[in-house]
């Protein structure tokens, strides 16, 4: 019983912790577009007040039983990612509650958010939700290639599929994957430009022709959910790609040092690009990232 | 008498009664019709054992028919979606015209999949895979606008695959001077290297139309589309996975015995893989439900056609649990669709919005089949996938895995058109009057739904039968090896525990829905 308690509370620290990194992240990004821009830019807790303002709205219309499930849909696979992903090497306070963190388990509840959110956003009829759902569906088949390609490419070179057994390889050989297997590390940055969803590849929301795509008609709780999740989200993300391609973290500081450092790829990479068109988008995934996923197998198997 | 032959019986007499008892009264027909479904299942269940088998002396030649564990599992694919879409018809065809006409082919077409899982020789299997296309062409120029030209390719497809199968039946009899299947495979080995080609090739052609395998797929868009959906949800579901029995038992008494068959099962692989794009790709382009599950239908095919064509434990188990679940999703699909036809008068998705909440029952069945089409977790579908992928990631299909995985990305797209299209969007006057689908019709869909929800989590339900079945051909037991009553695992013992990921699912969604309310 005890070991029960104990896990569900470290799940809670987790999830604490993925929210405020991912809150504070999404403000700092928000930070930095805008001295790109020249401008002043919000304070970087900003995301903290917008989210708690939200949080204590009451809304007061009710699209239908879809439309309310839409965002617990996203928190589960947000969540879950979270859960899988080992947080932390040797430390009792963030377990991964013993998923063996399988790879290929990972990748479809990634898209159980995704898809939820989609039939959420279907309900409310908005003509504007309904595109973004395309959009971003036909952009997640694009992304999906190089991210399979960097994963199958791991998987045979390690003769496993779960995340722990990756992080166990790099403990062994002392070197991490970003280094031993850079052509997947590569085709695997390339598509987190994707899952960010930042520019260029923020066609989904489109904040100024599509009134931000899927999440248009939440308001309140609704959207204070799913800003949570995606913070939650983005958290989840980076640390499983430190874990994957920088051989996971000791302690807290590392893993902050280590996932900023990624983070900054994106948004970097996105304050200085305009944006893409859905078939641009795919285009581009299905370009240079997935040619670079190519040669990670190819360099997994004959190597 | 024995209770194969009394089986067979009802089935026959039942599909003849059925016929004539609509001269009398509809509702008396209805209840032979599902009384001459549901009996002979039950019968089936209770009475019929493992390695039963008679035998039924016709003209000179003895048929003979028995049962083992690898048919016992299709028996069950048959008889369970069998089961379920008589029931639904009953609450489908009400008001129809030639009822009895739809009942005794309907009745017609569960015997002589009854009868290919059965057959011990090759002449009740080649007369048994006659009348299934018969019954099953008939259904499919039912009714429509342009059952000419849909029944004739699909006749023609058949008869090509039949003529194949009937050539390589006349080769072997001459060969081996028996038409006993187990003759068959005894003597295969001994066979001239062309002979050993050609055999399973012509046999491969037969099954290869009925699983609608590329590039033997073209009758089955049209013919899907356009059978009764009552019927197709059974077409689809069941009849479809007799090309994928036969498959399995081609390639592993044949092909597996001969050093080329490496190369042929790679083919075959490949070939289920484009099949698995390609079906995909045109299912999202379509505007119309029926078109769209026909579609997605040869996609999902594919992956079974690549599991099996893999050949190691993981393969077999992927693609046969994977035809299990494809008979449960599809088929409760296909209802749906029949569903929400019976109440709108269309499929059309840009004609039909907003019915979730005058269909919920329906729109709850839709949404736990679409989550194991698209083979997310905590539903079934995702035990098959898992299981394919790791199978193709463990036995060195690198570029396969990708492209079975762009199939199934992709497939995301038509997963939501089809929820989107019917039941959310905008709600509008023209469909204000729509009510939820007679309880016949409901019951079976959510029965099914349920079954897959049960399915995800503990699959070894399914698993135990398909190990059996598995040993049956000669493979290794792979009890908690490869899977356990909810743990699945690769050989390089890398697994996913499924009881607790339903556990938190639940758990966190209960808790964020809570507090959104």
């Amino acid at each position: 019983m005890e070991v029960v308690l104990m896990d569900i509370l470290g799940a809670v620290v987790t999830f604490l912790v993925a929210f405020v990194v991912g809150m504070t992240y999404g403000g700092l990004s928000r930070k930095i577009t805008a001295r790109v821009q020249n401008r002043k830019g919000p304070p970087f807790y900003q995301n903290f007040i917008d989210a708690f303002k939200l949080g204590s709205k009451k809304s007061a219309i009710h699209h239908g039983v879809m439309h309310h499930f839409g965002p617990a849909f996203l928190m589960v696979s947000s969540v879950m990612t979270l859960m899988i992903v080992p947080v932390l090497t040797h430390n009792q306070w963030f377990p991964n509650l013993n998923f063996q963190g399988d790879l290929i388990f990972l990748l479809y509840v990634m898209t159980f958010g995704p898809l939820g959110m989609a039939l959420g956003a279907g309900q409310t009829g908005n003509p504007n939700s309904a595109i973004g759902v395309t959009r971003g569906l036909s952009q997640m088949v694009g992304f999906e290639i190089p991210w399979v390609l960097a994963l199958v490419a791991l998987m045979i070179q390690y003769h496993t599929t779960s995340i722990t057994g990756l992080m166990a390889a790099q403990a062994h050989s002392g070197t991490w994957l970003m280094f031993s297997s850079p052509f997947a590390f590569v085709a695997a940055v390339m598509a987190m430009f994707g899952m960010f969803r930042y520019s260029p590849f923020d066609i989904v929301g489109a904040p100024t022709e599509l009134a931000s795509g899927p999440i248009s008609e939440n308001g309140g709780k609704y959207l204070f959910v799913m800003m949570s999740s995606g913070s939650v989200f983005t958290f989840a993300k980076l640390t499983l790609y430190v874990d994957l391609f920088m051989g996971g973290a000791d302690n807290l500081l590392i893993l902050l040092i280590k996932t900023f450092a990624l983070y900054l790829i994106p948004v970097l990479y996105g304050v200085t690009t305009p944006r893409y068109r859905t078939e641009q988008a795919v285009r581009w995934f299905w370009g240079w990232p997935s040619f670079f996923g190519l040669l990670a197998i190819l360099q997994a198997v004959f190597f | 008498m024995e209770m194969i032959h009394i089986i067979f019986l009802v089935f026959l007499g039942g599909a003849v009664l059925t016929y004539f008892a609509g001269k009398i009264s509809k509702v008396l027909q209805d209840i032979l019709f599902l009384l001459s479904v549901l009996v002979p299942a039950s019968l089936f269940f209770t009475y019929v054992k493992i390695a039963d088998s008679v035998t039924l002396p016709l003209g000179g030649i003895k048929l003979s028919w028995g049962l083992n564990h690898f048919s016992w599992l299709f028996s069950l694919i048959v008889l369970g979606l069998g089961s379920m879409a008589a029931i639904y018809a009953v609450g489908y065809m009400k008001g129809r015209e030639r009822k009895g006409y739809f009942y005794f082919n309907f009745i017609l077409s569960i015997m002589a999949m009854m009868g290919i899982l059965l057959s011990l020789d090759l002449i009740s299997f080649f007369i048994f895979w006659e009348i299934m296309t018969w019954s099953s062409y008939l259904m499919t120029v039912y009714s429509g606008n342009d059952i000419q030209r849909i029944g004739i390719k699909y006749f023609v497809f058949s008869a090509i695959g039949a003529y194949a199968m009937l050539m390589a039946i006349v080769m072997v009899h001459h060969m081996t001077g028996s038409f006993m299947i187990g003759s068959m495979i005894n003597f295969y080995p001994n066979m001239s290297l062309s002979m050993q080609i050609w055999i399973p090739v012509l046999f491969l052609m037969a099954l290869g139309v009925k699983a609608a395998m590329m590039p033997l797929h073209v009758w089955a868009p049209d013919a899907y589309s356009n059978a009764p959906m009552a019927y197709t949800a059974v077409f689809s579901g069941a009849l479809s996975k007799m090309g994928v029995y036969g498959m399995v038992i081609v390639l592993v008494t044949m092909i597996n015995q001969i050093p080329q068959g490496v190369w042929f099962r790679e083919v075959i692989a490949w070939l289920g893989g484009i099949t698995a794009v390609l079906g995909t790709l045109w299912a999202i382009k379509q505007d119309d439900a029926k078109k769209l599950l026909a579609y997605s239908s040869v996609a999902q095919l594919g992956y079974i056609i690549t599991g099996i064509a893999i050949g190691t434990e993981l393969g077999m188990l992927a693609g046969l649990f994977l035809a299990v679940m494809h008979a449960l999703f599809k088929g409760t699909l296909f209802m749906v669709t029949g569903a929400v036809e019976k109440q709108t008068g269309t499929t059309n998705f840009t004609e039909v919005t907003g019915l979730i909440r005058k269909m919920p029952w329906t729109f709850f069945a839709a949404l736990f089949a679409i989550i194991a089409l698209a083979g997310i977790p905590p539903l079934g579908g995702f035990v098959g996938k898992w299981m394919l992928y790791e199978a193709l990631i463990t036995s060195n299909h690198y570029l396969l895995v990708i492209v079975i995985f762009f199939s199934s990305t992709a497939a995301f797209l038509y997963c939501y058109k089809f929820l989107f299209g019917f039941f959310l969007g905008q709600e509008e006057k023209e469909w204000a009057h729509v009510k939820e689908a007679p309880a016949t019709m409901v019951v079976p869909m959510v029965l099914m739904a349920v079954m897959m929800f049960v399915l995800g989590t503990f699959p070894g339900i399914i698993l135990k039968p398909i190990n059996s079945g598995l040993v049956d051909l000669g493979y290794i037991d792979t009890f908690k090896h490869l899977w356990n009553s909810s743990v699945i695992l690769n050989v390089w013992g890398d697994n996913v525990i499924l009881q607790p990921i339903l556990y938190y699912i639940i758990a966190i969604f209960v808790f964020f829905v809570v507090f959104l309310t």
